[in-house]
């Protein structure tokens, strides 16, 4: 690997870092459109600041930049207090016209500056090591890196120290402002993060890459875990494997190293939306197929619990009485025998003792919904598990 | 008479400058075990947000223990109506429960080992000890409650605050819960509750607010939780008195 190559896929890895953190939470807030908008609205912002400095290296551009992106939350949220219309349209309302302003004042007065917006959108990772930051004489290594270093570096000291306090605002708003942690102050830092690393990361891999490493790689730990800390560290795995994996994919394919990281993310979260042990659709379809099947197997022994006539417990009245195609029956019937509930002899089906205290205690559930008595049948079956 | 635990005057609160509660005033003396009673959107939630500094009101004031709720805080605990959380949160029973130790703790210092304890003293008193390492989205809407309840045990407060702590509850939840409500008052706590069964009124408090826009009234359950009142609240007639 050249070192040109080593220093993409590190500026990658940690833009996927300090999207990652802020993602995770702007997910679980079920504010995933917001960093669309943040992300296309800081536009005008940068182009303002440009304006001003009349320096694109400008650190003041990027905090100009995550002003517009404040500047965006503020408004989306004053739209949405007029309750006129709901959240994602106030968003839709707010970052079009925001973006388009940026446009305008592009096309107006910028024509002769390097600002257009292709790069904006897609950026392009596989200049960034050209751009060098050079102290004093010496090349200390490409700009991009020293500053998507410097705002993962803030990113995880704010993580760290206000963790229980993200926490709790995220979890519970009115918890988190009865204990005096002021939601709207988390909230706020939570969007100029968010701002800031849109704006820190973006001059290297473009806005749309922004987005997709913010949320896929949180979306994608969401199916997986039910412990935040977990969650985040699942996004920000995601996040490196999906940067090194993208680059190397457009490596191979020629191809644009954004559109590939891209690419990699969908597909990582497809495949564990698909297969995620509890979450990913194909469990929840399995889930759901058992629960029919143990619905009628439990159907099944309290009819048997309800009848002694031996006609009625007799294999063939599965079919015809029960009104059960063969399918079913037998599923029922092998599923009743794995758990020694039932026992046949001649065709004719009979409770065991196991079988007719499960009976009870299921029907006395169902009837009461009280919990503690059935804990030991949840690992066995789907139905009472909530 | 005792001490004012809360002391509410003259509370104006606006939902985008359209008013929802309007004038309150309201003495809640130390150690009742008080239901705050209306109809759907009196402002009773709104009331108890206003009273926890959860929302600005547009005028008035309200105090505990003749402070303003920022200086006493740590006086006070709160579980929120059901609907108010995110259940899917990626976090377990225990986890919500050391929550309720953050306020005595402040910003940027973590829960130790000390908070854990706390933690699982109160998931034991009420009955939720196992479910400790559950992820809340699986756990039944009364199992749910409890450990809202929990939470606000381990605040160790003077006052607590509850928003509809029986919707959605089992018949052997209820009884638990008012238990521990009724053994929190017994402590020389206050406790504050919306509750909507008129029925159980009488059985479960000794004080009583009604709430509908306005303060209808408020006192001790024998003396003022009749068919007059009642009726001035929920606009309808209350021919059969709903008392013993
Ligand atoms: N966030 C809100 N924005 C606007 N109106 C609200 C909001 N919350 C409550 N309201 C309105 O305020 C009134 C009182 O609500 P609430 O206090 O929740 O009533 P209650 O708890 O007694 O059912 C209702 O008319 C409700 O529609
Ligand atoms: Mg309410």
């Amino acid at each position: 690997m050249s070192s040109a190559q080593i220093e993409i896929q590190l500026i990658a890895s940690i833009v996927a870092v300090a999207c990652a953190i802020p993602g995770t939470f702007l997910v679980l807030r079920k504010m995933a459109m917001i960093s669309d908008a943040i992300s296309h609205s800081i536009l005008p912002g940068i182009v303002i600041g440009f304006f001003i400095t009349h320096n694109l290296n400008s650190p003041l551009l990027i905090l100009f930049a995550a002003f517009t992106g404040i500047i965006t939350v503020v408004l989306v949220e004053y739209i949405q207090k007029t309750n006129l219309v709901k959240e994602d349209t106030a968003i839709g309302l707010v970052f079009p016209a925001l973006f388009s302003i940026g446009v305008i004042l592009i096309a107006k007065n910028a024509n002769d500056v390097h600002l257009d917006v292709d790069a904006v959108l897609l950026g392009e990772l596989a200049f960034a090591p050209f751009d060098r930051l050079i102290i004093n004489g010496a090349d200390v290594g490409p700009k991009s890196l020293w500053i998507v270093g410097s705002i993962l570096l803030i990113t995880l000291t704010l993580l760290i120290t206000f963790f229980k306090e993200l926490k709790v605002s995220t979890f519970d708003k009115g918890l988190a402002a009865s204990l005096g942690f002021s939601p709207a102050i988390i909230h706020y830092g939570l969007m100029s993060v968010s701002s800031v690393t849109t704006v820190g990361a973006f001059d290297a891999v473009g806005a749309i890459l922004v987005v997709a490493l913010m949320i896929a790689p949180a979306a994608t730990a969401y199916l997986l875990t039910t412990d935040l800390k977990k969650m985040l560290v699942l996004a920000v795995g995601f996040g490196i494997f999906s940067a090194i994996m993208g680059y190397w994919v457009a490596h191979w394919l020629d191809a644009s190293i954004a559109g590939s990281i891209t690419t990699i993310l969908g597909l990582v979260f497809l495949m564990v939306y698909l297969f995620a042990p509890s979450k990913g659709i194909i469990a929840v379809l399995y889930r759901e197929k058992q629960q029919r099947i143990e619905v009628s197997l439990l159907t099944f022994l309290l009819h048997l619990k309800n009848h002694d006539e031996l006609e009625e417990r007799h294999v063939k009245h599965l079919n015809e009485h029960i009104n059960w195609q063969k399918v079913r029956s037998k599923s029922v019937l092998d599923l009743a025998q794995k758990n020694n509930m039932i026992h046949i002899e001649n065709q004719i089906v009979s409770l065991t003792e196991k079988g007719d205290a499960f009976t009870s205690k299921a029907i006395d559930y169902i009837i009461t919904n009280r919990d503690a008595q059935i804990e030991d049948m949840k690992d066995d079956f789907f139905l009472f598990r909530g | 008479m005792s001490k004012i635990a809360v002391k509410v005057d003259d509370l104006t609160v606006a939902y985008n400058y359209k008013p929802v509660l309007w004038d309150i005033d309201l003495e809640i003396p130390e150690g009742v075990l008080m239901a705050i009673v209306g109809p759907n959107g009196a402002g009773k939630s709104t009331l108890i947000k206003s009273i926890l500094g959860i929302l600005k009101p547009i005028a008035g004031s309200v105090s505990i223990y003749g402070k303003p709720y920022d200086k006493q805080r740590q006086k006070v605990a709160y579980v929120p109506q059901k609907g108010s959380v995110d259940w899917d949160f990626p976090t377990t029973a225990l986890d919500v429960v050391m929550m309720g130790t953050y306020g005595s703790l402040g910003w940027i210092k973590r829960p130790g080992q000390k908070e854990k304890k706390a933690a699982l003293e109160a998931l034991e008193k009420v009955g939720m000890l196992s479910f400790k390492s559950r992820q809340i989205s699986q756990l039944s809407g009364g199992q749910q409650q409890r450990i809202f309840l929990a939470r606000a045990l381990v605040q160790n407060a003077a006052i607590y605050f509850m928003d509809e702590p029986f919707q959605g509850v089992d018949a052997s939840t209820e009884i638990a819960i008012i238990n521990i409500l009724k053994a929190l008052r017994k402590a020389g706590k206050t406790v504050i509750v919306v509750h909507h069964d008129l029925q159980t009124v009488p059985e479960y408090f000794d004080w009583v607010t009604f709430l509908n826009v306005k303060k209808i009234a408020t006192g001790p359950v024998k003396d003022i939780f009749n068919d007059d009142n009642l009726t001035k609240t929920y606009g309808i007639n209350y021919k059969v008195s709903i008392q013993e």
